[in-house]
């Protein structure tokens, strides 16, 4: 193990962290509004809608992100004077819209899931009462719908998060120097990939860890009642 | 019940049908200021489906529902199935329905208090200010405002019910729903229930009471429909139906319920 090249390298991976930071941060909230569209086009009864939400989560769920970002990335120069046609090659030839275009669309699949779950798990009667009271369906989904769904979805919700996390490491393919992306370019230079992805793996071990702190405090700042829950699911353990 | 006045909510010959099976056969009731219509019948005999269809969650088949002199319209669709022809017509007369379901229903996510104030709030767009005052007088009236802050979870049934009362009270509506307020309460929770309807009576609100209670019925109603098969078999000033039903059915169901 060589200390010195550890000392020397690890404040240029954490300089690298804002990057990876702002790849999971821009794809989890461009993500998270497209998965609450998805998911109520999931719910809809009109069948082109639906239809097309199945389409798009199917596919983007059971192909591999890298495949798909390589498609974006590389896919894209195919058609690069189409794009310069309509004008969006100024945004494809970019990387880094690349990555995020990518890690986006990837995560809204996956969340769309997990929100339409939490969608479905809304008590009736509750929804039932909401409509008794006079409220409109914009008032019922936001006041109604929406809050306690969200409740329902956020332990995997937060799963996808810590799964975008590290996701944001294929982006190191496509020339970004995130996290990975500045590790590789090190050990390409010293040959000491144990030092170097060591370091690596400790930052996304860390910001992983503050992610799960912080999904653990929003659940129960919005569960008030889950921690005594659990208490008493415990102490009734204790009796038997 | 007298007749000099406009009804406060006139349903007429409604029918409902589920696929093959028609709930509602022409069932009309009309209900005056103060009065207190209990509904009774034996379960599948339609009177929580007719409750349903006052404030649409149940669409009528046929007939109408008046609401204090405005008829809420009906359309029929390609596929001929009725609907609500302006859904703000029925969210509007909604407000002044008040509903209390068997099941409580509150919503779980928010605060007693909260539960209480979200329809004035958002719905009527009233100050908050001036309606967290009024929630805690109802909560107090329904004798569970020590309780405000507490969810719904951490409450008894019987609690649940008396902060839906509330919540249905804070609306200020014309007419208050009860589908089976008690039936899903344990016995010994029944009591304090029956105590704040049996006030909201003799304050003059108009009730319509779908129960099983016949003691409440008889006691607290001026009006009782016996509902069999989804049609109305008898109904009367419940000192008569109760103490002499004309109907043989009316007289097997009631002998059953003692």
């Amino acid at each position: 193990m060589n200390w010195e090249l550890i000392q020397e390298s690890w404040p240029v991976l954490v300089g690298a962290v804002p990057d990876t930071l702002l790849l999971a941060a821009s794809a989890l909230i461009i993500g998270f509004a497209l998965a609450v569209v998805i998911a109520l086009m999931r719910l809809s009864a009109n069948k082109p809608l639906w239809g097309v939400a199945y389409g798009y989560v199917y596919i983007f769920r059971s192909t591999p992100l890298l495949v798909q970002l390589f498609l974006i990335y590389y896919g894209s120069g195919q058609y690069r004077m189409f794009l310069e046609d309509i004008g969006l090659w100024v945004a494809f030839r970019e990387p880094w819209f690349c990555a995020i275009l990518a890690l986006t669309l990837n995560t809204a699949a996956y969340g769309s899931e997990i929100i339409r779950g939490g969608v479905q798990s809304v008590p009736w009667g509750e929804v039932e009462a909401a409509r008794a009271i006079g409220m409109s369906r914009s008032l019922l989904f936001r006041r109604i719908i929406f809050p306690i769904a969200m409740r329902q979805a956020l332990p995997g919700y937060g799963n996808e998060v810590i799964l975008m996390v590290k996701a944001t490491s294929l982006a190191s393919t496509i020339t970004i120097l995130e996290v990975t992306g500045e590790a590789k370019k090190i050990i390409a230079a010293t040959w000491s990939p144990i030092e170097i992805f060591i370091i690596a793996g400790a930052i996304y071990l860390f910001l992983n860890f503050i992610v799960t702190r912080g999904v653990a405090m929003l659940e129960r700042r919005l569960n008030p009642l889950h921690e005594t829950a659990i208490k008493d699911v415990s102490a009734g353990a204790d009796i038997h | 019940m007298s007749e000099t006045t406009i009804p406060a909510l006139v349903a007429a010959d409604i029918y409902k049908r589920f696929g093959a099976l028609e709930v509602l056969k022409g069932v009309s009731v009309a209900a005056h200021e103060g009065d207190v219509i209990s509904m009774i019948g034996s379960s599948g005999s339609g009177k929580s489906t007719f409750l349903r269809c006052i404030n649409f969650l149940e669409t009528p088949d046929q007939g109408t529902i008046t609401l204090g002199g405005e008829e809420i319209r009906i359309k029929t669709d390609r596929l001929g199935r009725s609907m609500g022809a302006d859904q703000d017509q029925i969210d509007r007369l909604r407000t002044q329905l008040g509903m209390v379901f068997q099941s409580f229903n509150l919503w779980s996510h928010m605060t007693v208090a909260e539960n209480v104030m979200e329809g004035p709030v958002h719905v009527l767009k009233r100050a908050k200010n001036e309606v967290r005052d009024e929630t805690m007088a109802l909560l107090e009236k329904v004798g569970i405002a020590e309780k405000h802050d507490a969810y719904p979870a951490q409450l008894s049934g019987g609690q649940q019910q008396r902060v839906a009362i509330a919540r249905a009270l804070c609306m200020r509506p014309q007419v208050l729903l009860f589908d089976e307020p008690t039936s899903a309460l344990d016995p010994e929770l029944v009591g304090e229930v029956l105590t704040v309807m049996r006030d909201l009576a003799a304050e003059g609100r108009t009730m319509i009471v779908v129960t099983h209670e016949m003691g409440f019925a008889r006691e607290i109603s001026n009006h009782t429909i016996f509902l069999h098969e989804g049609r109305i078999e008898e109904e009367g000033p419940p000192a008569e139906l109760f103490s002499a039903p004309k109907s043989e059915r009316c007289r097997q169901f009631l002998a059953s319920t003692l």
